[in-house]
């Protein structure tokens, strides 16, 4: 018999069978190969099969079940082949993404390539995604960026682009973080401004996401019942997704994604596979944000301990310089009067002497130099004062606790105690140390001459707005009317309540401070003095 | 005549400053101690006192307190060589401060100065 197809030969020529294509010439010598891959598929030996059935062959008729078999087997295999092939690239991806979110401590690189993973048709192909990340102070989601087009034609020409550079992921991120990041945050502002909400808002759709740990699809956001129609008039979708993103049970953001350009239905299945990538995602966004606290603290430990250093440096240097100043001021002191004896006598002298006698040149050279050394004696000894800055910042507290300490001796000697009670943490306060050290002094060794043994003496120190308030209590005797009067005298002096200069001078001190001194007499007996003192170098 | 205590423990400036100011018209008395200062205020009547800050093993600024305490209407001008304690709130309680210099017209000017407003 003379067949039509050549699944009988052995070799076959290119004119024997049309069918084999460049790229396939091993098929011409190869009978097996050929019959299985391109006969089975042949018009000619379907019309050998007919001619078998003909003349009777008996295999002829369950050769065609056959064939339908293994061409079906063979489509099978074929789509298994294509899954499988698609599902190496997704684990690729996975793969090259999990690397970079392992691998980077940086938020928005993070972010950058998170958002780009989920937009690009390499990755989940959705054509916009916004994340909102909880706030510091954990009080707040707030809108942090947006990705994607926001209209048609710009969707048309990021997708050619993408199209025409066939960057990978990682490029396509990286080029996303160095150029448009900015741009982008800016282009969403608006959005990202009216999609943030408090955490404190428990039925909000983004907060169940994360309470119940799971993504939300919603796909008639404006109808349905689970969201507010406003959040999709603000995103102008009606099918949106909400992925939560936790990370050791800490709520770290949500992402939310939706094709608002093409429309295209998100599925069950895009949504595991984000589900999938979400938690990787999560522990990267944590790792960044805890990252850069870490930083934030650092930075500010070395600036803390550069200060510290820089402090120390400084006391080094006063101290020498107030040794040398000390020297100095010795020296110039002891030259001082010997040298104003000089000059002093010398004009004296001069005032008693006659134009023409020529001494009085001598006396003259004597007067001018005298007074020229006087000159420089008080720039020097200027100088030497100037070492000592008279307003500073220092730890009222301290300040109060020496008092205490200093006068332990005297206030056990009359039988009177002293309690304090210090409110921890006070910032610091903008005073002239040396004179504020005399005024709580003064104050308390006032309450101490004008109370009586056994009696109580409290000091309290608050902060008060940006003032640090000191307030003292004692059980001594109220203070006349008179004495009131007399204390808001500068200079002048009151045998009531306490004795001393001190409290006058303390009232001219907190005066020249710009500082208020009140004192009150108490219904239950004693007087309460208070001073109020800056926190800051501005003029109160 | 007024009379004036100077306080100094430089016999050479009580010296300069007596006869400066006798010429100025004032009677002067002096004081090489805080000790004697007030002995003399006790023994005598005077109109005001010139007081150095640094008394030898003492301190004017006591004198100073001790005066004001217990001559209430006695003025008191600070004569030193401590330009410094010029703005120390305990030379405040001074009617008048002046710097030590070899030109005693600042101490007169000042003493002019305080004998005139006691006397409005």
């Amino acid at each position: 018999m003379d067949w039509k197809c050549c699944w009988n030969k052995a070799e076959v020529t290119a004119e024997e069978c049309p069918y084999i294509t460049e790229g396939e010439e091993e098929l011409y010598v190869s009978q097996k190969r050929r019959v299985v891959e391109k006969c089975l598929e042949c018009p000619r030996f379907a019309d050998d099969i007919r001619a078998m059935q003909e003349i009777g062959t008996p295999l002829a008729d369950v050769l065609p079940y056959m064939i339908s078999e293994i061409q079906e087997q063979k489509l099978q295999l074929q789509s298994m082949v294509s899954f499988l092939n698609s599902k190496t690239k997704e684990i690729s991806f996975l793969h090259e993404l999990s690397l970079v979110l392992q691998t980077s401590l940086d938020l928005d690189e993070v972010l950058s390539v998170a958002l780009t993973a989920i937009t690009s048709g390499k990755g989940f192909g959705m054509n916009r995604a916004f994340l909102l990340m909880t706030d510091k102070e954990r009080k707040h989601l707030k809108g942090y960026l947006g990705i994607g087009p926001k209209n048609y034609e710009e969707a048309w020409r990021i997708w050619q682009e993408i199209d025409q550079n066939k960057a990978s992921l990682t490029a396509m991120a990286r080029n996303f973080l160095e150029n448009k990041l900015s741009s982008e945050k800016a282009k969403f502002h608006d959005i990202l401004e009216k999609i943030s909400v408090p955490l404190g808002d428990h039925d909000h759709i983004f907060n169940r996401a994360l309470r119940e740990r799971k993504p939300i699809l919603l796909t008639d956001a404006f109808h349905s019942q689970e969201v507010d129609a406003r959040l999709a008039r603000i995103l102008e979708v009606d099918s949106f997704l909400v992925m939560p993103l936790i990370s050791r049970n800490r709520r770290i953001g949500i992402i939310i994604a939706d094709n608002c350009i093409t429309h295209k239905p998100i599925t069950t299945q895009d949504m595991q596979s984000l589900e999938t990538f979400a938690f990787p995602v999560a522990f990267a966004l944590e790792r960044a944000s805890l990252y850069e606290r870490v930083q934030e603290d650092v930075d500010k430990l070395i600036a803390a301990n550069r200060k510290l250093q820089e402090q120390q440096e400084l006391i080094v240097r006063m101290e020498k310089m107030a040794l040398v100043g000390r020297i100095t001021s010795s020296i110039a002191h002891s030259i001082r009067n010997p040298l104003l004896v000089i000059g002093g006598f010398a004009r004296s002298l001069l005032k008693n002497i006659e134009n023409d006698d020529p001494k009085r040149e001598y006396l003259e050279s004597i007067v001018g130099e005298a007074k020229q050394l006087e000159d420089v004696l008080d720039e020097v000894l200027n100088y030497s004062d100037s070492l000592y800055p008279a307003r500073d910042m220092w730890d009222v507290n301290q300040l109060v606790t020496t008092a205490c300490d200093e006068l332990a001796g005297r206030l056990e000697q009359h039988g009177i105690t002293c309690a304090s009670d210090l409110a921890p943490d006070l910032p610091m306060a903008y005073i002239d140390y040396k004179q504020m050290a005399f005024c709580i002094r003064s104050i308390l060794t006032g309450s101490m001459d004008s109370s009586a043994g056994g009696s109580a003496i409290r000091i309290q120190t608050r902060l008060h707005k940006d003032e640090i308030v000191v307030e003292f209590t004692d059980t001594g005797k109220d203070f006349s009317p008179e004495a009131g009067e007399i204390l808001s005298t500068p200079f002048a002096t009151t045998m009531e309540p306490g004795n001393g200069i001190g409290l006058p001078v303390c009232r001219s001190i907190l005066a020249k401070h710009g500082l208020p001194f009140d004192m009150e007499s108490l219904p239950e007996g004693g007087i309460r003095y208070t001073i109020r003192l800056p926190t800051s170098k501005e003029e109160p | 005549m007024k009379k004036l205590l100077v306080v100094d423990d430089e016999s050479n400036i009580r010296r300069l400053y007596s006869q400066e100011l006798s010429e100025e018209g004032y009677q002067v008395g002096t004081a090489a101690s805080a000790t004697e200062a007030v002995e003399k205020l006790t023994e005598d009547d005077y109109d005001l006192v010139v007081l150095d800050i640094k008394l030898k093993n003492e301190s004017g600024l006591d004198l100073l307190q001790k005066i004001v305490k217990e001559r209430h209407d006695m003025p008191v001008i600070l004569c030193t060589a401590f330009s410094c304690y010029k703005d120390d709130f305990s030379t405040w309680l001074a009617d008048g401060y002046v710097v030590k210099s070899s030109d005693t017209q600042e101490l007169k000017d000042e003493i002019k100065r305080v004998l005139a407003k006691k006397s409005r």
